[in-house]
C-alpha cells in the first residue's frame, strides 16, 4: 500500500468503474444475501447465538442502568438458596424409584451385590433373600389394613394437674 | 572369706527370702478367699431370694391383671388394668379408661365386654366394670407407709406382648414435675416401663397394691404411680355418691416469713362466696392441720385438699397469735375438678350400697 499514491488510486477506481458484474447477478441478490447470512449464523455454536440474543434483549431493556452491586448480590443469594434447597431436600430415592419402575406392582429386595456396598441395620438374613420380589404391593396393603396395631397407652406425664397457686 | 564364697551365700539368702515372701503371699490370698466366700455366697442367696419373691408375687397377682382394649377417636388403644374386688371392678389409668368406648377385657384368653363407671382427670384414675361376680382380685395395701428404696414390682401388658413383670424401687414422692403441680403426691418409681402398661398395679412384696401406674418418666426408664390411698379416696367417693367429689374450702396459702409451731403455711386470702368465707378463718392465720393431714409447707395443702370430699365437714386447725383455733367448714366442690364427672354408664341405685343421693 505504501507504493500507491493518490494518483494510482484514482486510476484504479476509474478502471473499476467500468467493470460490470455478469448478467443476472442482481436478479437474486437479496435472496442470496439472506441465505448466506443465515448460513453464517448457523455456523456459530448454539450457546453463542443464545448469548447474543440475550445480550440484544438485555440492551433493549437498558440493563446496564439496572445492574448494580445490590442487584447482583441479591441474584447470587437467590441462586445459592435455590441450589442449597435442591441439594438438602432431594431424597436419595433414585434406586428405589428405579426398582419400582422396573418391577411395577412389586417390592424388590436389593440384590446381594448392591447389599455388599450398603451399610444396612437389617440383619444379613433379611438382606440376602435375593433379587426376586417377595411380596406384591396388593398383598402388603392388605396386611397393613388387617393388622393395624392399637395405640399402646402410657403417657409421658401424669394427667393430674393443679394450678400453681396453693389453695384448698 | 574368699569373694566367691561370699557371693554364693548372698545369692542363697536372697532366694530364701524370695520363696518366703511368695509363701506369705499365697497364705494371704487363701485367707482372703476363705473370708470373702461367705459374703459372695450371701449375696448370691440374697439375689436368689429377691428373684424368688418377685416370681412369687408375679405368679400370685397375674390372674387379676388384665389387658384392656378400647376404641377412641384416634382408633384402637390398648392398656392394662386390675381387679380390685370380686365384683369385677377394675382400676386403670385415666388415659386408658376415660375418653374411649367399646371396652373389652382379656381374661383367661377370652375377650369380655366392660363398661366405664368413672373417669377422674384430677387424680388420673379410671374405673371399669365387667359383669362377673367371681373375678380374681388384688389385695389393697397402703401407700402412706412407703419409703424411698422400698422394693416394688408391676405386672403389665407392654405392646402386644404377654404379661410381663418389672422390678424396681420407690425413688421419690413428687408433687410436681417440670414446674407442673400434681393434684396430690405421686410415687416416682425406678422401674422400667413400656407403652401399654398404663393402668398396671404397683405391688409391694406382700402382693398388695400400693399404686396405679399412670405415666412413664424419661422415655420409660422410670414411672409415676398414683398412690393407692388417693385411688381409694376416689373409689370411696364413687361408692358414696356415684362420682368423684373433690372438695375445697376456698383459702389461698403462701409461705410465711417465719415458721410457727412447725408450719410455714399462712392464709393470704379467704375467697368470698366460698365455704371458708364465713368460717371465721382470717388472713395471716398459720395453717397447722386440715382434717387428719398435718401441714408444714404451703405445698402440703395439695394433699390436704385432695383428700377433702365435697359435702363433708372438715376441721381446720390454725394458729392465730399464740392461740390455737379449730374451725369446722363444710367443703364445697373444687373448681379444678371436672363437674359433672365422666360417667358413661351410671350405676343403678341398687349398685350404690349407701343409697345416697348423687345430686350435690
Amino acid at each position: 500500500m505504501e507504493n500507491f499514491d493518490d494518483k494510482d488510486i484514482a486510476t484504479l477506481l476509474r478502471l473499476k468503474r467500468h467493470e460490470q458484474p455478469p448478467p443476472g447477478y442482481f436478479d437474486n441478490f437479496l435472496h442470496e444475501f439472506h441465505r448466506r447470512q443465515r448460513a453464517e449464523l448457523l455456523r456459530q455454536p448454539v450457546w453463542r447465538i443464545a448469548l447474543q440474543r440475550a445480550q440484544d434483549y438485555m440492551f433493549q431493556l437498558n440493563v446496564p442502568a439496572l445492574t448494580s452491586y445490590p442487584v447482583a448480590a441479591a441474584a447470587i443469594l437467590v441462586c445459592a438458596a435455590v441450589l442449597s434447597l435442591k441439594v438438602y431436600q432431594a431424597p436419595d430415592a433414585q434406586t428405589v424409584a428405579t426398582a419400582v419402575v422396573q418391577q411395577p406392582g412389586a417390592i424388590a429386595v436389593s440384590s446381594p451385590a448392591n447389599a455388599a456396598w450398603n451399610l444396612s441395620s437389617s440383619p444379613i438374613s433379611a438382606r440376602d433373600i435375593g433379587s426376586m420380589p417377595v411380596r406384591t404391593s396388593s398383598d402388603n396393603m392388605q396386611t397393613h389394613r388387617l393388622a393395624t396395631p392399637p395405640r399402646y397407652v402410657l403417657d409421658s406425664t401424669p394427667v393430674s394437674y393443679e394450678p400453681a397457686s396453693f389453695r384448698f | 572369706m574368699s569373694p566367691r564364697r561370699s557371693d554364693s551365700s548372698l545369692r542363697c539368702r536372697a532366694s530364701r527370702s524370695f520363696f518366703a515372701s511368695v509363701a506369705v503371699l499365697r497364705v494371704g490370698v487363701a485367707v482372703a478367699c476363705v473370708a470373702i466366700a461367705p459374703v459372695l455366697r450371701a449375696q448370691a442367696e440374697s439375689a436368689s431370694e429377691i428373684s424368688r419373691e418377685v416370681k412369687e408375687v408375679f405368679t400370685r397377682s397375674a390372674k387379676a391383671v388384665v389387658k384392656i382394649r378400647a376404641t377412641d377417636e384416634h382408633g384402637k388403644l390398648s392398656g392394662t388394668g386390675f381387679f380390685i374386688d370380686p365384683a369385677g371392678t377394675i382400676y386403670t389409668a385415666f388415659s386408658v379408661g376415660a375418653d374411649a368406648d367399646n371396652f373389652t377385657v382379656e381374661m383367661d384368653g377370652k375377650e369380655v365386654p366392660a363398661r366405664q363407671v368413672l373417669a377422674d382427670r384430677r387424680s388420673g384414675l379410671a374405673m371399669l366394670k365387667v359383669d362377673d361376680t367371681t373375678t380374681p382380685c388384688l389385695p389393697i395395701g397402703r401407700s402412706d407407709g412407703l419409703e424411698v428404696a422400698t422394693p416394688v414390682l408391676t405386672v403389665g401388658f407392654p405392646l402386644d406382648l404377654p404379661q410381663t413383670p418389672s422390678f424396681g424401687m420407690i425413688a421419690g414422692f413428687d408433687r410436681k414435675l417440670l414446674g407442673r403441680y400434681f393434684s396430690t403426691t405421686h410415687l416416682r418409681v425406678n422401674l422400667p416401663t413400656q407403652r401399654g402398661e398404663a393402668g398396671a398395679p404397683l405391688l409391694n412384696f406382700k402382693g398388695e397394691v400400693v399404686g396405679v401406674l399412670v405415666s412413664s418418666v424419661d422415655n420409660g426408664s422410670a414411672c409415676y404411680a398414683l398412690p393407692i390411698n388417693a385411688a381409694e379416696k376416689i373409689h370411696s367417693d364413687f361408692v358414696r355418691f356415684g362420682e368423684a367429689r373433690h372438695g375445697w374450702v376456698g383459702i389461698n396459702v403462701a409461705e410465711a416469713a417465719a415458721p410457727l409451731e412447725g408450719s410455714r403455711a399462712e392464709f393470704t386470702d379467704i375467697m368470698p362466696g366460698t365455704p371458708a368465707a364465713d368460717s371465721g378463718a382470717k388472713r395471716g392465720d398459720i395453717l397447722l392441720q386440715v382434717g387428719n393431714t398435718p401441714v408444714r409447707e404451703p405445698e402440703d395443702v395439695l394433699d390436704a385438699s385432695f383428700f377433702i370430699t365435697a359435702g363433708d365437714r372438715v376441721p381446720i386447725t390454725v394458729l392465730r397469735g399464740s392461740q390455737k383455733l379449730i374451725f369446722e367448714v363444710e367443703a364445697g366442690f373444687h373448681p379444678a375438678a371436672q363437674r359433672p364427672p365422666i360417667i358413661a354408664s351410671p350405676l343403678s341405685p341398687q349398685a350404690m350400697p349407701l343409697g345416697l343421693d348423687r345430686t350435690p
